[in-house]
């Protein structure tokens, strides 16, 4: 046979008339281009810091969080930091005025990637409960649970101890927080901020002042109620407004008219819906009369929609805490030490309150702030005074058995 | 391998042996095949419900190899009528195989999962123990998201009939040469994901926004609270919002199979049918619809069986009474971490369906789905 000609069409083969040498040529071609595209993709990646925050909180993966690494793509341990913390809980970048991460960048010269995907304690336990509980690592270095998580991961076993040593700053922790009852070696967490879980309403929608939780169950506001799915401030803002002592509680029958009330209350409507940290665009946007929410978010609200106020209700509201901890196996230990002693620093916490508006857990705060704000460091809500921590009360340690039955009545009402 | 026709000895099949002689697997090549199939599913379901681990697996894996490599190895030596009565089994071979491994293999593992009990409540793994408790708990404790799921689905596929018929009949027999373009249009929405477009429902019927502030200005909030449509002046977070979004996520899925049947029918039966002095309403009542009616029972599986275990539109659009069954089982997955009665919930859910849809498809007693 002679040699088959490319541009003679073969009978045999069609109207395609691709031949054996044409078909190989190119199958060669894109094995190289797509043997080499890893490559490229991955030099081109680089470093990315986004803190745009997931928003689709329930429906599974969000950017970076409980996948199993062995090891971070910085390599060495030292060179770069990962927090994922709660959304709106941090200084940005803006208004002229550089954000705490970025001062942080150059201040160090540690690539830290920071975002926001942490919307609700229970969610993100149940990521990383396979991860951890396996015995793998997941991809952040520091994550901000509150108290009782942070109890909990201790409890486990799934933090690391936070190298103290190197955190020189960590003696600037106020008293009152030192060793706390989540963390009686004081070993394992640092406070990030603390504050007070209260009653956030829009004034243009309720159109009058409210005072009290009663005004949750209000049936003029049916429908337009949002409560969190935090079980501790939910709960224990609807127990202290029936009367029931939250900081002593031991059982779950002391706290069952809560939850009665509760349950009543979703059966007739009054509840719009629960929701995570994500009740602050309903809430500016009017979908929401009112809410359960936390003092400093409102506050932060309120600087783009002055309608937006929040109160702790008379019967009382919760205190609460969150504090960085090191999953256990983070990577860069270093690096989130460094992160940890500069936002210890008096002159740095300042910056972090003035803007997120939550009480700091660094001492000599308040005077740094009275030096870039002399109004905010009077307001009660961040430098609380004796009348407000009065008011204000921390929900009790429950034992593994009661937290449950605690946990299930919450979620038979909430989330199933 | 009953149904087989076997030819006797002595027949001329081995035609490349070239002695005459035909051996065992010559002779009964349909065993081979079958066999081969067999083994290599069973043992990947063994490895992929993790029956087999460690050394184990290896072997089974290398064991389901060879079954593999035995399978060509008669074929390519056995002759052309070897081949031909192994072909069914080689084609079944690659799909068989990974439905063993990803939908049998997870599917025993949920079985196996349903029956099972925490040992403690932040364990990672459940010990299997014939627990059948945890059928009894999703039955009793998840009644009402099971009724809302199906009713909330029935609903929503009903409405895709009725919106999705005359639409895909418009397009099937007055398209004309703009069908495929029309049909592309119902396609489009689709090119944005799921998610993303309940979100967008969920601002367009927001409290302040265009829907809900056209029909405040119209004056019709009144009559839509009465009939339970809307909630008070609300649209967002009710179960018509709810089912909204499931009519608007799944009518695709019902006007392509429809539109699919529609657009076979022959039109000269209806000029058949209209030369014998019938009106063009019955010539639809007696012709196009009942060959159109194939079409309307693969939509209706197509959108009913996701609609009742979706979770995404209540979500988004409804509240904490609106609840469905497919929320309930993903929050016993992914935040209560229950995987036994999460799985328990999910058998009992394909249990209800597979139900609902056998009884319905002998109602409808169609032979052909296309």
């Amino acid at each position: 046979m002679t040699t088959p000609n490319p541009r003679v069409p073969n009978p045999f083969l069609g109207a395609s008339s691709l031949s054996r040498r044409q078909l190989i040529k190119r199958a060669g071609v894109l094995g190289a281009a797509g043997l080499s595209l890893p490559a490229f993709l991955a030099a081109c990646g680089g470093s990315s810091d986004d803190d745009a925050s997931s928003g689709t909180s329930a429906t599974g993966s969000s950017p970076g969080t409980a996948a199993a690494s062995g090891s971070s793509p910085g390599g060495g341990g030292g060179d770069s930091l990962y927090f994922e913390n709660w959304p709106a809980y941090i200084d940005p970048t803006e208004d002229g005025l550089t954000g705490t991460v970025d001062r942080f960048v150059a201040a160090t010269g540690i690539d830290m990637k920071y975002t926001e995907a942490y919307n609700d304690n229970n969610e993100y336990f149940a990521k990383i409960q396979p991860v951890l509980g396996n015995g793998d690592t997941i991809d952040p270095d520091i994550i901000a649970p509150t108290s009782w998580l942070t109890g909990r991961l201790i409890q486990l076993g799934w933090l690391d101890k936070l190298p103290l040593d190197l955190i020189p700053n960590a003696a600037n922790l106020r008293p009152d927080l030192v060793k706390p009852t989540w963390d009686p070696t004081g070993e394992y967490s640092l406070p990030w901020q603390t504050g007070f879980g209260g009653i956030a309403y829009n004034l243009d929608v309720t159109g009058r002042e409210l005072t009290s939780a009663d005004d949750l169950f209000d049936p003029e506001f049916k429908g337009k109620i949002g409560m969190l799915l935090e079980m501790r401030d939910t709960m224990g803002i609807i127990m202290l407004s029936l009367g029931i002592d939250i900081s002593t509680l031991t059982d779950f029958a002391t706290a069952e008219p809560a939850f009665a009330k509760l349950e009543q209350a979703k059966n007739d409507g009054q509840i719009r819906r629960f929701t995570g940290n994500d009740y602050m665009n309903d809430l500016s946007t009017g979908n929401f009369a009112a809410c359960v929410g936390w003092s400093g978010d409102v506050v932060q609200l309120a600087r783009d929609n002055p309608a937006v106020k929040f109160i702790i209700p008379e019967q009382g509201g919760t205190a609460w805490a969150d504090a960085m901890v090191l999953p256990k196996g983070a990577v860069n230990r270093d690096a989130a030490a460094k992160w940890m002693d500069f936002v210890y620093d008096p002159v740095q916490a300042a910056q972090i309150t003035a803007w997120v508006q939550y009480i700091s857990p660094v001492a000599g705060v308040q005077e740094e702030v009275a030096k870039l704000d002399p109004d905010l460091a009077e307001n009660p809500l961040l430098f609380p005074d004796e009348e407000t921590i009065a008011r204000t009360h921390i929900f009790a340690n429950l034992s593994e058995e009661v937290e449950a039955e605690y946990d299930a009545a919450f979620s038979a009402i909430t989330g199933a | 391998m009953t149904a087989t026709i076997e030819t006797e000895p002595g027949t001329p099949r081995a035609r490349s042996s070239g002695t005459g002689r035909t051996s065992w697997w010559q002779r009964h090549p349909q065993r081979i095949g079958l066999g081969s199939l067999i083994l290599s599913g069973v043992l990947l379901i063994a490895v992929g419900t993790g029956l087999l681990d460690g050394p184990l697996a290896i072997a089974a894996l290398f064991v389901v190899l060879v079954a593999i490599v035995a399978l060509i190895m008669v074929a390519v030596m056995g002759g052309l009528e070897t081949r031909r009565a192994l072909a069914p089994y080689g084609l079944l071979n690659p799909g068989m195989l990974w439905l063993a491994l990803f939908y049998l293999a997870p599917l025993f593992t949920l079985l196996r999962n349903s029956l099972s009990t925490l040992p403690s409540r932040f364990a990672i793994d459940a010990k299997f123990d014939w627990n059948f408790g945890n059928y009894a708990d999703a039955f009793t404790d998840f009644q009402d998201q099971f009724i809302r799921a199906f009713l909330y689905a029935g609903i929503a596929t009903v409405l895709t009939i009725a919106i999705g018929y005359p639409l895909a009949y418009v397009i099937a027999f007055r398209g004309g040469k703009y069908r495929n373009f029309l049909i592309g249009l119902v396609i489009i929405p689709f090119f944005t994901s799921y998610l993303i477009r309940t979100i967008a429902w969920q601002s367009m019927l927001a409290d302040q926004g265009a829907v809900t502030s056209f029909l405040r200005t119209i004056h019709v909030t009144g009559f839509l609270d009465t009939i339970g449509i809307m909630d008070g002046d609300k649209l967002l977070n009710t179960p018509a919002a709810v089912i909204g979004g499931l009519t608007y996520n799944f009518l695709p899925f019902m006007i392509l199979p429809i539109y699919v049947s529609l657009e076979k029918i022959d039109v000269h039966l209806v000029e058949a049918a209209k030369d014998l002095y019938s009106t063009s309403v019955s010539a639809f009542r007696k012709i196009v619809f009942p060959l159109s009616l194939p079409g309307v029972f693969a939509g209706t599986l197509l959108t009913f069986i996701p609609a009742s275990g979706d979770f995404v539109n209540q979500l988004y659009l409804g509240n904490p009474n609106t609840t469905m069954i497919g929320n309930s089982i993903q929050d016993q997955f992914l935040v209560q971490n229950n995987v036994p009665l999460a799985s328990a919930m999910s058998f009992v859910l394909m249990a209800i369906i597979t139900v609902f849809v056998l009884i319905y498809s002998r109602f409808f007693g169609t032979d052909d789905l296309v």
